[in-house]
């Protein structure tokens, strides 16, 4: 069974959280597209995406956001997500895989705050997504 | 000695990795890198002082930039306050003629980095502004590169016999030294790495 | 055209030019938490004695309009990015105020070539104008080149 962090005391400096694999079916891109408003087909339809030029139907990127967030709370369930910082190198398309990789840079024990590194990469070890968190625990 | 010649901090608007977390980084992870060059984004950081945590960790810290120009980003080692009166840094369409020659007139040295990439790099723009005069050297191994684009970088520079170095071109913390550039002597200060470059003794490495 | 990017940061940065009110609805928050892989119970379970909304929640929460109605086009915008900061929890049955304004105007070039890139930042308050968030939409805009 996994490990949860419960406390910064848990932390180690350069700690690698467990590598996540994202869903990234076409189904439920889409569906999360849809529930925020991102009705367009090239968040839905990998055919009409090809056409605007894409590779794909792309994942949105708040939606990759938020698998961030969802890694770290699995990681460290009682932890306070205080920011959120993702940069969107390239579109991540559904239907394709990808990892998640999260890892400790910074510990604040008297401010009790944790900054982490993020990166979502396809199979080729190409970065995707970019960002860091910053979080209370 | 090693050095991992390109690398943003919290002070590149792109940049999210803070100074202090790099050297702890480095320490942590023992990546075989003995210092960095920070090269912000079209500015040169005058305020920042690294000279503490260069001594608290054991590592050279120095700053440098990283400008805009016609043919892509180029790096700049050796960068004054005459040479930043003399070029307006903030630009995104720099003559990099200008850039070269008025950096080797104040005494720092300019480097076309990642030259692989489309738009940003030189090797994208040769073909319809023609090889640029003056340069020298090249960044063949970057850390934020493709592996195709550090191919054409390499391919290119054996082509028209330019040097090259390498850099991370971090912009988190866990990023940096995935390349570096490997000296045969000490470097212990700006104008001794500068010196190192314009004589040549220097190749680039990858820990990709 | 070449964007003047000073006059354009004097113009439109720091300057409120949309206000929205937008109503947290569980159902909506809930299965935004279920799509994302939250498997935290006071982001899924709507009697959790501290349910609230996903932090990452009000980065979808769009206003009125993405620029100021009088900000020049030029050019097609792309998602660059998104950065949320977190205040305090956002309760879903809460009527949230998000404001908008134009929070960093700046140019480089890219593997696209030259754009302008705009951040939008949206501060997220309640009902007592306590600040909840806030959430900032990085635009990057391919600069057009010969005015068209």
């Amino acid at each position: 069974m996994e490990t949860k962090v419960k406390s910064i005391e848990d932390v180690v400096f350069g700690e690698e959280l467990p590598v996540y694999l994202p869903d990234t079916s076409l189904k439920k891109s889409a569906e999360f597209a849809s529930l925020v408003g991102w009705e367009g087909a090239r968040f839905s339809n990998h055919e009409k995406a090809k056409e605007e030029g894409l590779a794909g139907a792309m994942m949105p990127g708040i939606l990759n956001q938020a698998y961030f967030s969802a890694m770290i709370h699995r990681w460290a369930p009682n932890s306070t997500l205080l920011s959120i910082d993702t940069i969107f190198r390239a579109p991540v398309i559904a239907d394709q895989e990808y990892s998640m990789q999260a890892t400790v840079t910074d510990i604040d024990e008297d401010q009790r705050i944790i900054e982490i590194d993020l990166i979502m990469s396809n199979q080729k070890k190409e970065t995707r997504v970019l960002g860091t968190a910053r979080i209370g625990l | 000695m090693i050095l991992d010649l390109h690398t943003h901090s919290i002070k590149s608007d792109d940049g999210r990795a803070k100074v202090e977390n790099y050297c702890q980084w480095i320490r942590a992870k023992e990546i075989p890198i003995d210092g960095f060059v920070l090269t912000e984004h079209r500015q040169f950081d005058t305020s920042s002082d690294y000279s503490t945590l260069a001594r608290k960790y054991d590592l050279l810290i120095l700053k440098g930039s990283e400008v805009e120009t016609e043919y892509g980003h180029v790096l700049i080692f050796g960068v004054s306050e005459t040479l930043t009166k003399r070029i307006d840094f903030t630009r995104v369409d720099l003559p990099l003629k200008d850039v070269l020659e008025l950096s080797l007139a104040c005494d720092a040295i300019a480097v076309p980095c990642h030259p692989g990439r489309p738009k940003v790099g030189m090797f994208a723009h040769t073909d319809r502004l023609g090889l640029p005069e003056g340069v020298e050297i090249v960044e063949t191994r970057n850390g934020g590169s493709r592996d195709d684009e550090d191919q054409i970088a390499l391919r290119n520079a054996a082509l028209h016999k330019y040097r090259g170095i390498g850099g991370s071109d971090s912009h988190i913390v866990s990023h940096i030294g995935r390349c570096a550039t490997k000296f045969t002597r000490e470097i212990s200060s700006m104008k001794a790495l500068v010196k190192e470059l314009k004589i040549g003794n220097f190749e680039a490495v990858s820990f990709k | 055209m070449i964007a003047d990017i000073e006059r354009l940061q004097e113009k439109y940065l720091n300057k409120d030019f949309d206000v929205k009110n937008f109503l947290i609805e569980a159902e909506t928050t809930v299965r935004f938490a279920w799509l994302s892989g939250e498997t935290h119970p006071k982001f899924i379970d709507t009697d959790h004695p501290d349910f609230q909304a996903p932090p990452t929640f009000v980065g979808s929460l769009a206003g009125s309009r993405i620029l100021p109605s009088d900000f020049p086009r030029f050019g097609v915008g792309m998602d660059a990015g998104k950065s949320v900061e977190c205040f305090a929890p956002v309760r879903p049955g809460d009527e949230i105020i998000g404001k908008s304004h134009l929070h960093e105007i700046y140019a480089k070039t890219g593997r696209s070539g030259r754009m302008i890139f705009i951040v939008t930042r949206i501060e997220f308050y309640d009902k007592k104008e306590n600040h909840l968030a806030n959430s900032d939409s990085r635009i990057v805009i391919a600069e057009r080149q010969h005015g068209n």
